[in-house]
């Protein structure tokens, strides 16, 4: 806007004053809030009459009234208040808040609504709660938050780790169960950061998120970022500091006890009473080696502001995570700004902006399980694992290597001498224009563009004997990923009443297309350690460079009807057409319907003014979402080229990959959701019941069923065959159970349940597949089985330690087995174990899950303790399958191990290598609850901010994870290793509960300040 | 006009994006308008080539398997995979690990020999000049249908890229006498076209061609026909650019395999691998565990020859000493492999104390990898010396105690007589006027030696039936009690590709 426009509207505003001043008794006033801070943009409206004002940045508003005249003041979010003139002329003001949620707006797909119409299932978490405390990012805040809503680190504490949310349980096999995120309308943005959110709004079922269509089956998380007001400036300062440490440790054996323990293997696989085990120089505890206080220091400033054209937020953000685990960090600096400009009566135009630099200096964890070297670099199981009788370097300086089980560097060299660089920035603008067409007629376009530049360096220097790859000289590479993302969307709204109908209408069009664009270059055998991976011409070797190109357009048409009779019948109709490059040639088309009725029964004649009933409606909705599995290009007949030598030179060549697959497409949800929502005593007891069923069919499966003689390299085409099933129910409890002036407390509660079946595979058949560590070598963990729950353990049934003699009935061992050796399940009565007497062992499933949040507040003094919990669902301590299997270091437990005098054991005698089978050994029950988080915080009072020039200050101190009750043994019961995939496998739906080397979970104190002025 | 230009605003931003949403790749092949040029076809070849350079053929799951079936290759007794147990204990169960792998991969090596083929006829080029280079793909597919004919017998046969999946998938075995057949037309094709000498030996030529022909003839017994091929490239010697590399122990050097004369076909690895494709495994495999003697962490000791391998072998043989490598180097010392365990020295544990295979690692150069895998060590899949040795089994059934025959096993002998350049006297010429079974137990025991760890000596075992004498108490690695003959010689197809296309069915007996 130009200095010309800026005048203008000066000179409009000063007209308009002067205008109102002309005539009669003239009453001026200042409008404020609970907390005396004057509200601009207020209306006053002198009731049956035409003449009215707004009130001023500052809440002042001047009118010209008489006596007996009825003046109104209303805001949206504040209760309105009517005042009868006498003849004062002066008439100052304060609103208060209007509490009850119901009023609330809430943000929907292309649109908002007021939560008292919602027909669909909408969790929606609000500034303050999300600012309750600390977050490590965004996505943290809807744990425990929204009943239904999992979300889960991908790594533990590790920072700049990234974080999965899964709605209502897995929805599909193969494909992600993660939920699209929207951004101010962005769709597939990247979340910002948890200060700048305004609110965040979780579509759950097909009503809410079919409007989404083709990407809607996983829910939908909309956010919306923080606006400016018209009215003063503001200015916010946040800082936040805290320090970390593990919230656990393992009991593993010291030096001695490792030399007894290795002796005693030594004995028991020679049976000579007389071996023994010669024992390193050095006592190592790598825990304490490895591990060290972390911290998190996060400062924010923003500042926002506006006047009645124009309104804006800008923010900038800092924030540094030292991890509990040397040499691992995270850093990130991050801009928004969101500018909204009234042009003329008609015409609105906005811009936001959104920048980020992440770096990330990490130290491999979650085994990469390349069987070539052992899970070799990971260094949080390699602390575990790694003999405690040696130290870093030998005498001759070298870095140690493990002389037992597999070769392996020790993890304080990887950790301090291994490179994992990531830096990744995200820029995203999105320009959006509104335009009234005619009155109630509303159209809206935006059109945003956002890139991501992702580059990952890793660099191995020749001191790692192993993970350097043979002493060649180290090793480096440099990857990059640059993802554009290019949106426009314009739809029309249109409101209309027709008696007691309301009607919204809503009709658009969207156009969206992502390109991905990747290289990757490396070179080893380095004629110095030096130069990290900025040197890759220096190697001597040079390592396959790879580049790859893909890009997915998407073209949609979609709308939605909202029908409203007389504020009781409510009726929500949404459909969405997605037309997909990616889907395949014959299935390119396809169309996503969904409907909801309400009926809000409290406000029936024989309800309207019951005392105890303040609200109740009943929700039902159907629809269909989809999920978009399919990959750019998977559905056509491909050649792959394939890195080939002749004659020493790398040489072009071309294979078959696949053959095409015309009816290749979507995966479709099938969904029901039945709800109540019930406000009692004035809705001081808010409570919203829902149960829904999902039938998710047409799941992609990798059909194994054509024969691999066909000679494609591609052996497992995809096929739309598998069919799963969620059905749950969730319960969110909000109560104020005290609201004094002095003294408030409000109780939110949340719990779900989630149970998912497997309805249909490829002919039935079960499926197996392995999410264990490369380097343990085993064909399988996990099954699929029709009937049964997504993800089963598969393995042996432990029955403890064989004594000798006659076989219990029922049981048997491996063959060759002796006393103190395991005893399983006989599955198949043939008196010997193999592969056929494997079953299903555990279920990673949890039965419910909750969170209950108690908020105090005193005075000045406010209190948040927040609970988190989760039943039911099993862990396989694969950590532990490697620390009872002789080849490593061992847990504590192995001191109480089977001998022929200590028989009265669950653990069997040490032997040098148990083959680390997959038992029900190492299953365990993963329930737990846990002190997510306790803060305190006091707020200066206003008398001492005054006088500071503030507006408002505030400390918090705050304490993350606590306390945790569970019986797991294991590290933590929140675990996330999801097999040889690493982290990049963490969007697995079928691999869960596996607890093996991922980064530890952290416990944290924090203290904040919060300055506004 | 005011108003309109907010219009053309709104216009402006909303009038993005329209599509036909059709996908062009790039980066990706689509096999329409693949093939243009003779180029075209070479690199279809190529792909052929690629597939037999990852793990699962001869780098890893295929050769560990045959190697762990011989009587010349143990499994480390701490090795527990059942994979491994299964072919090393002849226990063979038809879900395999290994077998279920390697299956497949040889089937893409034909699926890629038979798409190179098709796709030539796409090309417009003079026949001779296309024939030249499809002759390659001829000779990779009767390659690999040799291997698997010989190690399942009955299998499904295609010579055509799959276009009817559902006919491909419902298709019945060809029976192992017509998958004979169906190789040798196939090099009879190759020998007509392939040049007598390539650029390299990782291409086969003529001699390639005719030294399989020699060898699938010998399999099957049509010895007339062995000996009329083997003698064929014998006589072809200067022509095809063959003979016998002097120094034995340079066959094992990856710095001068690939340039020696011996070679017929080698698989060419250049230390560069992408992922698992053209990644060599077997210094890792073969490799003694935490010997620093090649500088990449020792291997990881899992095919170990039995002991008697080693005391069996008369120690004047050079090829022994290079073949096997009885020590190791433990933190700067040199031990004997009666202490590759010892843990006080720095030895494994969980190792093996026996010699370990020499051929992948002492020459084979530094690994680009831990633990020695991907070496630049190239395996020979035929080499001179073996032309050599079917010539002369062959005669001798022909007609037995030929001084003809004698020659060629002496002329084996006399190289390896040749000790890094210092003649020595052993091993000595055979002696004259062998019986036919005499000189038949001979030429195949110095196969066994010549050729040892080169992926041979199953086959010749199998071929010859002589399970019941090497599995016995008296073999190398004592008694193998589950050696079945009625069983044995044949390995079971994968079960899961039976309950895929049932019309396989039925499985190699005893399975």
């Amino acid at each position: 806007m130009n200095l010309k426009n800026k005048l203008i509207i000066i000179v409009i505003l000063l007209f308009n004053i002067t205008l109102y001043a002309q005539d009669g008794q003239l009453l001026s006033g200042t409008v404020l809030d609970a907390n005396k801070i004057p509200i601009p943009g207020v209306n006053v409206i002198v009731k049956n009459a035409t003449n009215g004002t707004t009130t001023d940045f500052d809440g002042n508003y001047q009118l010209k009234v008489k006596s007996g005249d009825v003046l109104q003041f209303s805001y949206i979010g504040f209760i309105s208040k009517t005042i009868t003139i006498t003849n004062q002329k002066k008439l100052n003001i304060s609103l208060l808040e209007n509490a009850n949620k119901l009023n609330e707006v809430v943000v929907v797909g292309y649109g908002s609504q007021k939560k008292s119409d919602i027909t669909g299932s909408v969790s929606s978490i609000k500034a303050e709660e999300i600012n309750a405390f600390p977050l490590l990012n965004a996505e943290q805040a809807l744990q425990g938050r929204a009943a239904g809503v999992v979300v889960q680190s991908n790594n533990g504490g590790e920072p700049g780790a990234p974080v999965n949310i899964k709605i209502r349980g897995n929805t599909s096999i193969n494909a992600s169960s993660a939920p699209l995120i929207v951004v101010d309308g962005f769709v597939g943005a990247s979340m910002p950061q948890a200060s700048d959110i305004q609110s965040m709004e979780v579509l759950k079922d097909a009503s809410a998120a079919a409007i989404y269509g083709s990407r809607g089956s996983n829910g939908v998380v909309l956010v919306t970022t923080k606006k400016g007001k018209s009215g003063k400036l503001s200015v916010e300062i946040n800082s936040n500091y805290s320090v970390q440490n593990t919230s656990n440790r393992l009991d593993l054996l010291n030096a001695d006890q490792f030399a007894d323990y290795q002796t005693q293997i030594a004995i028991n696989s020679t049976g000579n009473p007389n071996a023994t085990y010669a024992q390193g120089p050095a006592n190592t505890d790598w825990q304490d080696l490895l591990y060290r206080t972390g911290s998190t220091s996060n400062h924010q400033f923003s500042f926002s502001g506006g006047s009645d054209k124009i309104n804006f937020y800008a923010s900038a953000n800092y924030f540094n995570q030292e991890g509990v685990v040397i040499n691992s960090n995270f850093e990130r600096i991050t801009f928004l700004s969101n500018i909204e400009a009234q042009v003329t009566d008609k015409l609105k135009l906005g811009f936001n902006l959104f920048g980020s630099r992440g770096t990330k200096n990490g130290v491999p964890t979650q085994s990469t399980g390349e069987t070539a070297n052992g899970g070799g670099d990971d260094v949080i199981s390699l602390m575990f694992r790694f003999m405690p009788d040696l130290g870093v370097q030998d005498a001759n300086g070298l870095n140690t290597t493990s002389t037992i089980g597999d070769n392996i560097d020790n993890p304080y060299a990887i950790a301090t001498e291994a490179i994992n660089e990531t830096k990744t920035d995200i820029n995203r603008s999105n320009l959006y224009a509104q335009y009234d067409i005619v009155e109630n007629l509303e159209f809206k376009t935006t059109l945003g563009y956002s890139t991501t530049n992702q580059t990952v360096g890793t660099f191995r220097p020749s001191t790692l004997i192993i993970t350097a790859g043979g002493g060649t000289g180290g090793k480096a590479s440099l990857s990059n990923l640059k993802r554009t993302n290019l949106l426009s969307e314009n739809y029309l709204t249109y409101k209309t009443e027709i008696g007691k109908s309301k009607i919204n209408l809503l009709a658009g069009y969207s156009y969206q297309k992502t390109t991905n664009e990747r290289f990757s270059a490396g070179a080893q055998n380095f004629i110095s350690d030096s130069f990290s991976f900025y040197n890759l011409g220096a190697g001597s070797v040079s390592v396959l460079p790879s580049s790859s190109f893909s890009d997915q357009e998407i073209q949609s048409q979609f709308g939605r009807v909202n029908y409203d009779y007389d504020d009781k019948y409510l009726l929500t109709a949404t459909v969405r057409r997605d037309g997909a490059s990616n889907f395949a040639a014959n299935e390119k088309y396809a169309i996503f319907p969904s409907g909801a009725i309400g009926w809000k029964v409290s406000n029936e004649d024989f309800l309207k003014d019951n005392a105890t009933i303040s609200n109740l409606k009943l929700r039902g909705s159907y629809g269909v979402t989809g999920n978009q599995a399919i990959d750019a290009y998977e559905s056509l007949a491909s050649f792959s080229t394939l890195f080939t030598t002749i004659g020493g030179q790398t040489v072009g060549a071309v294979v078959p990959n696949q053959a095409a697959n015309p009816n290749l497409k979507w995966e479709s949800s099938y969904q029901t959701n039945i709800g109540l929502d019930l406000g009692l005593l004035k809705n001081k007891v808010t409570l919203s019941l829902d149960y829904y069923n999902i039938d998710t069919k047409d799941l992609l499966l990798e059909d194994k069923s054509q024969p691999t003689y066909l000679g494609f390299s591609t052996l497992a085409s995809l096929r739309n065959i598998g069919q799963i099933n969620n059905k749950g129910f969730e319960i969110s409890l909000n109560t104020k159970n005290i609201t004094n002036n002095d003294f408030s407390w409000s109780t939110d509660f949340n719990w779900s349940t989630n149970k998912n079946k497997v309805v249909s595979l490829i002919n039935g058949l079960d499926v197996f597949y392995d999410a264990s560590p490369g380097y343990f070598s085993v064909d399988r963990t996990h099954i699929l089985r029709e009937g049964e729950a997504v993800g089963l353990f598969y393995g042996y049934d432990y029955q403890g330690v064989y004594q000798g003699g006659t076989l219990p009935d029922g049981t048997a061992t491996f063959a060759g087995a002796v006393a103190g050796d395991p005893l399983f399940t006989d599955v198949d009565g043939s008196k010997t174990i193999s592969t056929d007497d494997q079953k299903i062992i555990g279920d990673p499933n949890p039965k419910w899950t909750m969170g209950i949040t108690n908020n105090f507040s005193y005075k000045n003094f406010d209190l948040n303790i927040f609970f988190q919990g989760a039943y039911g669902g099993d862990i396989f301590n694969l950590t532990n399958v490697q620390l009872f299997n002789g080849d490593s270091n061992a847990s504590t437990a192995v001191l109480n191990a089977w001998t022929p005098t200590n028989t009265d054991t669950n653990i069997p005698r040490v032997v040098a290598n148990r083959g680390r089978e997959i038992s029900s050994r190492f299953v365990e029950d993963g329930s737990y609850i846990r002190l997510k988080n306790i803060s305190l915080g006091y707020n200066l009072p206003t008398e001492f901010t005054e006088k500071l020039g503030l507006t408002n200050l505030r400390f918090t101190v705050s304490a993350q994870n606590l306390l945790t009750f569970t019986n797991y043994s294991g590290l933590d019961p929140e675990v996330s290793y999801f097999g040889n995939g690493g982290g990049d496998s963490a969007s697995s739906n079928t691999s869960q509960g596996f607890d093996f080397g991922n980064y530890p979970t952290i416990k944290a104190f924090n203290l904040s300040l919060n300055v506004k002025f | 006009m005011k108003k309109y230009k907010y219009i053309f605003l709104l216009i402006g931003l909303s009038i993005v994006g329209c599509s036909d949403l059709e996908e062009e790749p790039i980066g990706l092949l689509a096999p329409e308008g693949f093939f243009q040029s003779t180029g075209d076809i070479q690199t279809a070849v190529n792909g052929a080539y690629g597939h037999m350079l990852h793990r699962n053929f001869m780098s890893r799951e295929m050769s560990m398997s045959l190697m762990l079936r011989s009587d010349m290759v143990n499994l480390n007794k701490n090795v527990t995979n059942a994979e491994r147990v299964q072919f090393n204990d002849i226990k063979l169960l038809a879900d395999n690990a290994n077998i279920a792998v390697y299956c497949p991969k040889c089937y893409q090596i034909i699926g890629a020999a038979n798409q190179a083929i098709a796709g030539s006829e796409l090309v417009s080029a003079d026949v001779a000049v296309k024939n030249k280079i499809i002759a390659q793909a001829y000779f990779a597919r009767a390659f690999v249908y040799y291997h698997l004919v010989r190690q399942f017998g009955d299998i499904p046969y295609l010579d055509k890229p799959v276009t009817d999946i559902q006919a491909a998938s419902t298709m019945s075995k060809t029976p192992a006498a017509q998958v004979y057949l169906n190789i040798i037309e196939d090099l009879k094709f190759a020998k007509e076209w392939l040049p007598n000498t390539q650029t390299t030996r990782a291409i086969p030529a003529k001699s390639a061609a005719s030294g399989y022909l020699a060898e699938v003839y010998l399999t099957i017994g049509e010895f007339q026909k062995s000996y009329d091929e083997a003698k064929d490239i014998i006589s072809k010697e200067s022509t095809y650019n063959l003979g016998l590399e002097a120094d034995f122990q340079n066959l094992f050097d990856a710095t001068k395999s690939a340039a020696s004369k011996e070679p017929l076909f080698l698989l060419d690895f250049n230390g560069q691998s992408d992922g698992d494709q053209a990644r060599n495994y077997q210094a890792a495999f073969t490799g003694i565990r935490n010997d620093a003697q090649y500088g990449y962490g020792g291997g990881w000791s899992v095919e170990v020859p039995a002991l008697a391998v080693y005391t069996t072998w008369d120690s004047r043989d050079y090829r022994k000493a290079f073949s096997l490598d009885a020590t190791a180097v433990f933190k700067g010392v040199t031990v004997d492999y009666t202490q590759f365990t010892n843990t006080s020295i720095g030895g494994y544990a969980a190792g093996d104390n026996s010699p370990h295979i020499a051929k992948f690692t002492r020459k084979a150069g530094p690994a680009a990898e831990g633990n020695g895998r991907t070496t630049k060590s190239d395996y020979i899949m035929m080499r001179y010396a073996e032309v050599l040795l079917i010539a002369a089994e062959a005669l001798n059934e022909i007609t037995p105690g030929t001084t003809e025959a004698d020659g060629y096993i002496n002329r084996v002998r006399a190289r390896a007589r040749n000790t890094a350049g210092v003649a020595t006297t052993f091993p000595a010429n055979v002696t004259t006027g062998l019986s036919k079974d005499a000189f038949r137990t001979l030429v195949l025991e110095e196969r066994r030696l010549e050729l040892a760890f080169e992926f041979k000596r199953w086959y010749d075992i199998a071929r010859r039936k002589l399970g019941t004498t090497v599995f016995s108490a008296s073999g190398l690695e004592g008694a193998k009690a589950n050696f079945d003959p009625a069983r044995d010689y044949l390995f079971p197809l994968p079960s899961n590709e039976l309950v895929r296309n049932p019309n396989l069915l039925p499985q190699n007996p005893g399975y």
